[in-house]
C-alpha cells in the first residue's frame, strides 16, 4: 500500500519513497525534501510538511523539523518574487 | 502606515478590528477569501434544539460592525512575507506591501489529509472544502458521497451536507498505514469519540449511550458487536470497523473500495466491496495554519490537545516579539466563538500594549469571556484543551520551546 | 449543466436574482451565476478536472476549497497560478487550465531534429 500512497501531491512522491531515503541516508526533513522534491513543489509542501518530518522523525535519527518557513509563504508572480529574494 | 494591521478575516480578526478601531486605532485587515469571515461562513450548527449558529449571519454581524467603526478590508489579497523593521511591520502581499505599528496574526487552521490510494483524483476533497461549496458557494460537491475520518468536524459537517438532501454512504476509517496510525484503529477511534459525548445535543450522545463511556472492555465488547450496517448519526451510517482501502475512477471519482476490519483493525480478507460515489470527503483535523508565525523571531511549542505547533504567546494574545499579536485558531484548534472572544482580547491588548491605552478592567474581562466561551464551548475538537491551555499560560518557562 | 445548484434550503437564505454571467474555460463558452467561483462554477457545468499535473498528465480537481493547497491553480485572463477557488468568476473572463508540460527532447532529437 505505501507505494500507492502519494504523500506530496504536487510533485507525487509516495510515502515508501520518502522512507526509504530518509532510512537509507538517514538525514534531516529539508535533505530528503532535496533528494526526494517531495515538499518542494508548487504549493510550498503546505499539505504535506508535517507528514514529511514525521516520516522522518520516524526513520531517520535526525530530529531538526523544518517548522521554520522561508518567505513567500504563497507562491506569487515572478515579478515579486525578485523583490522577496533582494531583500 | 496604520497603528494595528490584520493578518486574517475570520471571528478572531474581524473582532479584534472591532475593539481597536472603536478605541480609535486606523485598523486595516488583510484577507485571501473572496467574503469576510473565514471559515465561520460555512459553519451551520444546531446548538440546542431550533437553535442554529449559523455562521454567514454571524460573520455578517461582525462584518458590519467592523465597517461601522471604520476599519478598512482588503479581500482577495494574500499575504506572503511579513518582516519587522526598526519600528515598524511590513506586510508583504499580492497588492503590495504595507505599513504598521502593531501586527496581528489571525490566519487561523488549516485541514490535516489522510492520504490513501487515489486521493488525488478530482471529486475527493476535504471535509470543509464540501461545506464550502454547499454552505458559502451554495453548489453541492456532488449525488453521492463517502467521508472518510471519524471526528468532530466530520460529524458536524456530514449533518450540513444532509440538510442539501446530498446522498452518503457512511462515515469510514482510512487505511491503516504510517500516517494514518490512531484515526485508522478502530479501538482508538471509538475511544476518541466517546469523549466527544458533550457534543450530547448534536445526537452523538445515543451512540454514547449504547457504548459505555471510558470503560475499555465495555468498547472492545461493543467492537465485537459493532453492527455491519453501522450506527445512524443524522440518518448516516458511522462504520467503525470498516475502511476505504482506495478510491477508483479513470478521470474522476467513480467508486471506493471498502474492506471489513476485525475488532483489532486487521483487514478481513475476501470482504472487498466497491462503494459507486462520485466524491469523497477526507477529514483528517485541523492544525493552526502558523506558516507566517515561522518568517519571524516568534518560537512555536507543540501542544497536541491545541492541535499542533502554535505561537508562543501570553493569554492576553500578545507575544514575546515587540507589537505581535495573534488570536483565533492559530493558537489552538477551538470553536468559532472562542476564536472571537480571543479577537476582543487581542483588540483591547494591542490598544494597551502598543499604544499606551489605559488598562482599565476591559483586558481582564475580556480574558475571562474567552474562558466562558471555552467552558461551554458546544463543538470541542480535543477533551484536554483547558490543559492545554494552562500548560502554555500558567507554566510558561517550564515547558521547552520548539 | 447538471442540478448540483442549490436553490433552497431549510437555514440558510439562498439568494435568488443572481445574474447570468459567461466565460471560457479552454476556450468552451459556459455559463455561471454572478458571485460563483471559477471552481464552484466548473462543478455546476460538469467539470471536476481543473488541471492536467504538469508532468504525469493526471486530472486534478479542487481540494481544499480555501486557498491553501493549490491544486486547483489556473492561468486567468493570462495571469497564471491564480486559485480558482477563490477567484470569482467575471463576465467575459478566460480560464485556461494548465496541461502536462511537453517531455523534454532527447539530445538526439534536439542536434537532428
Ligand atoms: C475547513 C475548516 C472547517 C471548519 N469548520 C468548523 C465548524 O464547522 N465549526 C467550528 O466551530 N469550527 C470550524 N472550524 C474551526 C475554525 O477554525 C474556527 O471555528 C474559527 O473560524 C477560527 O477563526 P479564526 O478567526 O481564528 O480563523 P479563520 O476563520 O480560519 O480565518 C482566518 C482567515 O485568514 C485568512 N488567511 C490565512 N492566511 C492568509 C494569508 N497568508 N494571506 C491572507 N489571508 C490569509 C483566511 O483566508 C481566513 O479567512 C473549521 C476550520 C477549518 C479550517
Ligand atoms: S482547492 Fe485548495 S487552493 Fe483551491
Amino acid at each position: 500500500m505505501t507505494k500507492d500512497v502519494i504523500v506530496c501531491r504536487c510533485e507525487g512522491t509516495t510515502l515508501e519513497e520518502i522512507a526509504t531515503i530518509a532510512a537509507e541516508y538517514q538525514c534531516s526533513a529539508r535533505e530528503v525534501k532535496l533528494r526526494t522534491r517531495a515538499g518542494m513543489g508548487y504549493c510550498g509542501g503546505r499539505t504535506c510538511r508535517g507528514f514529511i518530518d514525521y516520516i522522518v522523525s520516524h526513520h531517520s535519527n535526525h530530529q531538526e523539523l523544518t517548522l521554520h518557513h522561508r518567505p513567500p509563504v504563497r507562491p506569487i508572480p515572478f515579478a515579486l518574487f525578485r523583490e522577496v529574494n533582494d531583500e | 502606515m496604520v497603528d494595528l494591521l490584520i493578518i486574517g478575516a475570520g471571528p478572531a480578526g474581524l473582532a479584534a478590528s472591532i475593539e481597536a478601531a472603536s478605541r480609535n486605532l486606523s485598523v486595516t485587515i488583510i484577507d485571501e477569501f473572496t467574503t469576510p469571515g473565514g471559515r465561520l461562513l460555512g459553519q451551520l450548527h444546531e446548538e440546542e434544539k431550533d437553535v442554529w449558529w449559523n455562521g454567514v449571519e454571524e460573520a455578517h454581524t461582525l462584518h458590519e460592525k467592523a465597517q461601522e467603526n471604520g476599519v478598512e478590508l482588503l479581500l482577495e489579497t494574500s499575504v506572503y512575507k511579513i518582516q519587522q523593521e526598526d519600528v515598524y511591520w511590513s506586510t508583504h502581499t499580492s497588492a503590495g506591501i504595507y505599513h504598521s505599528k502593531a501586527l496581528l496574526i489571525a490566519t487561523g487552521a488549516t485541514e490535516q489529509s489522510l492520504p490513501l490510494p487515489g486521493w488525488t483524483l478530482p471529486g475527493v476533497m476535504s471535509i470543509g472544502a464540501a461545506q464550502v461549496m454547499t454552505n458559502v458557494r451554495h453548489v453541492k460537491p456532488g449525488e453521492k458521497g463517502i467521508i472518510i475520518g471519524l471526528n468532530a468536524l466530520s460529524f458536524a459537517i456530514s449533518r450540513e451536507l444532509r440538510l442539501c438532501n446530498i446522498d452518503l454512504e457512511g462515515f469510514f476509517l482510512p487505511p491503516d498505514h504510517f500516517l494514518t496510525t490512531d484515526q485508522a484503529k478502530p479501538l482508538s477511534v471509538l475511544n476518541n469519540l466517546m469523549t466527544l459525548s458533550h457534543l450530547a445535543p448534536m445526537n452523538w450522545m445515543r451512540l454514547g449511550g449504547k457504548i459505555a463511556n471510558n470503560n475499555r472492555w465495555i468498547q472492545k465488547q461493543t467492537l465485537s458487536f459493532y453492527p455491519k450496517r453501522g450506527i445512524n448519526i443524522w440518518q448516516t451510517p458511522v462504520h467503525v470497523r470498516k475502511a476505504v482501502t482506495s478510491i477508483n475512477g479513470s478521470t474522476q471519482v467513480e467508486s471506493v473500495t471498502v474492506v471489513d476490519l476485525r475488532a483489532d483493525g486487521t483487514m478481513i480478507e475476501g470482504s472487498e466491496e466497491n462503494l459507486e460515489v462520485d466524491f469523497v470527503c477526507i477529514s483528517g483535523g485541523l492544525a493552526p495554519l502558523t506558516e507566517l508565525i515561522g518568517l519571524t523571531d516568534l518560537k512555536l511549542i507543540a501542544i497536541e490537545s491545541l492541535g499542533g505547533y502554535v505561537p508562543v504567546h501570553f493569554e492576553d494574545m500578545r507575544t514575546e516579539v515587540t507589537d505581535l499579536y495573534v488570536a483565533g485558531n492559530i493558537t489552538g484548534i477551538e470553536s468559532a466563538k472562542v476564536a472571537r472572544a480571543q479577537g476582543v482580547v487581542a483588540g483591547i491588548s494591542a490598544c494597551i500594549h502598543s499604544f499606551n491605552l489605559r488598562n482599565d478592567d476591559a483586558l481582564e474581562i475580556a480574558m475571562e469571556k474567552v474562558r466562558k466561551e471555552r467552558a461551554e464551548a458546544k463543538l470541542q475538537f480535543h477533551p484536554e484543551i483547558e490543559k492545554g491551555r494552562t500548560l502554555l499560560y500558567s507554566e510558561k518557562g517550564e515547558v521547552q520551546y520548539g | 449543466m447538471n442540478n448540483f445548484r442549490i436553490t433552497d434550503h431549510p437555514i440558510l437564505k439562498i439568494p435568488s436574482s443572481r445574474s447570468v454571467i459567461s466565460f471560457t474555460f479552454n476556450g468552451v463558452n459556459y455559463n455561471a451565476l454572478d458571485g460563483d467561483t471559477i471552481a464552484s462554477a466548473l462543478l455546476v457545468n460538469g467539470i471536476r478536472a481543473i488541471r492536467e499535473h504538469e508532468e504525469s498528465g493526471q486530472p486534478r480537481g479542487l481540494y481544499c476549497n480555501i486557498g491553501h493547497c493549490f491544486e486547483c491553480r489556473v492561468t486567468v485572463n493570462e495571469r497564471e497560478g491564480q486559485r480558482s477557488c477563490i477567484t470569482k468568476v467575471s463576465n467575459g473572463m478566460d480560464v485556461q487550465s494548465s496541461k502536462k508540460l511537453p517531455t523534454p527532447f532527447k539530445k538526439e532529437e534536439a542536434q537532428y531534429g
